[in-house]
């Protein structure tokens, strides 16, 4: 998507992610956390020229992306270079990053890597684990910010 | 994961979907999918389609063979799930208009596959 596209859906999911609590309510602040990072994360890359701007969207299968014809309202699979990642390293990106982006990479996988013992499955949280999650999000939104150069725009 | 354990995790994840209104339609549409595939493993499982000791990540992987399994025993759930996942790529991946009406149809299908999990079988 166009980086104006990855900002308004950040906003919107920081938004939904601030009605939700990250111990009640953890499989979908997890999941809303990491959805609001990656479109930062698409956002950064964009601008870093990492990966390319289109208008494209990522779908369920990596590196397969739906190319929309906004005329018709109709979408068409397309594979091509990234475009958007769909995670973190998925689809893989040939360019180096650039620190701050790199950064907020390995903050971004510490919640990605939530999915399978708390969303998927059925893991007990730790106590006081909530605070280290809430600490990774603010770590890679500020640093994915910082990279967008948006601060004070953005959110 | 068994019936109970996915139970569990559906039926909180739908408690966190009540915080939300549609113009949360991406997060609503994401609940609704990890929801909604907590009931459809639950149907898999009743059905002994899939053991406890599998699950489906999404409706989308399954293979050709496991398709036509669970279409042929469940094909509304399998629709339903079908809905929800594709609007993951059009309103939360990417920005096509109707989010609002999406997260409708995705609590619509959320409710379907629930009942099919909660029916006698």
């Amino acid at each position: 998507m166009k980086i104006a596209a990855h900002l308004g859906k950040f906003k919107n999911l920081d938004a939904s992610l601030q009605r939700l609590d990250p111990h009640s309510d953890c499989e979908l602040w997890i999941w809303t956390a990491m959805n609001a990072g990656v479109h930062l994360l698409n956002a950064a890359l964009h601008h870093a020229g990492a990966t390319r701007e289109v208008d494209s969207f990522h779908t369920q299968v990596e590196g397969l992306y739906a190319v929309p014809d906004r005329t018709r309202g109709i979408l068409a699979d397309q594979l091509h270079p990234p475009g958007d990642v769909m995670h973190v390293g998925q689809p893989p990106i040939a360019h180096s990053l650039p620190p701050a982006i790199e950064q907020a990479c390995s903050s971004l996988k510490l919640i990605e890597d939530l999915r399978e013992p708390h969303v998927r499955g059925s893991e007990p949280m730790r106590p006081g684990a909530e605070e280290a999650w809430m600490r990774a999000y603010r770590d890679y939104v500020e640093r994915l910010l910082g990279a967008l150069d948006t601060s004070g725009g953005a959110r | 994961m068994n019936g109970e354990q996915h139970r569990a995790k559906a039926v909180r994840i739908e408690r966190s979907l009540a915080r939300l209104t549609d113009a949360d339609y991406e997060a609503v549409i994401e609940g609704a999918m990890l929801a909604g595939t907590h009931w459809f493993n639950i149907l898999l499982h009743q059905a002994k389609l899939f053991p406890e000791t599998r699950d489906a990540m999404h409706a989308e992987f399954l293979t050709l063979g496991d398709r036509r399994r669970v279409a042929a025993t469940m094909p509304d759930a399998l629709a339903a799930l079908d809905t929800i996942e594709s609007l993951r790529t059009l309103q939360v991946r990417g920005d096509m208009p109707g989010g609002e009406a999406a997260a409708k149809t995705a609590r619509e299908c959320l409710e379907r596959l629930r009942s099919a999990a909660d029916s006698p079988h």
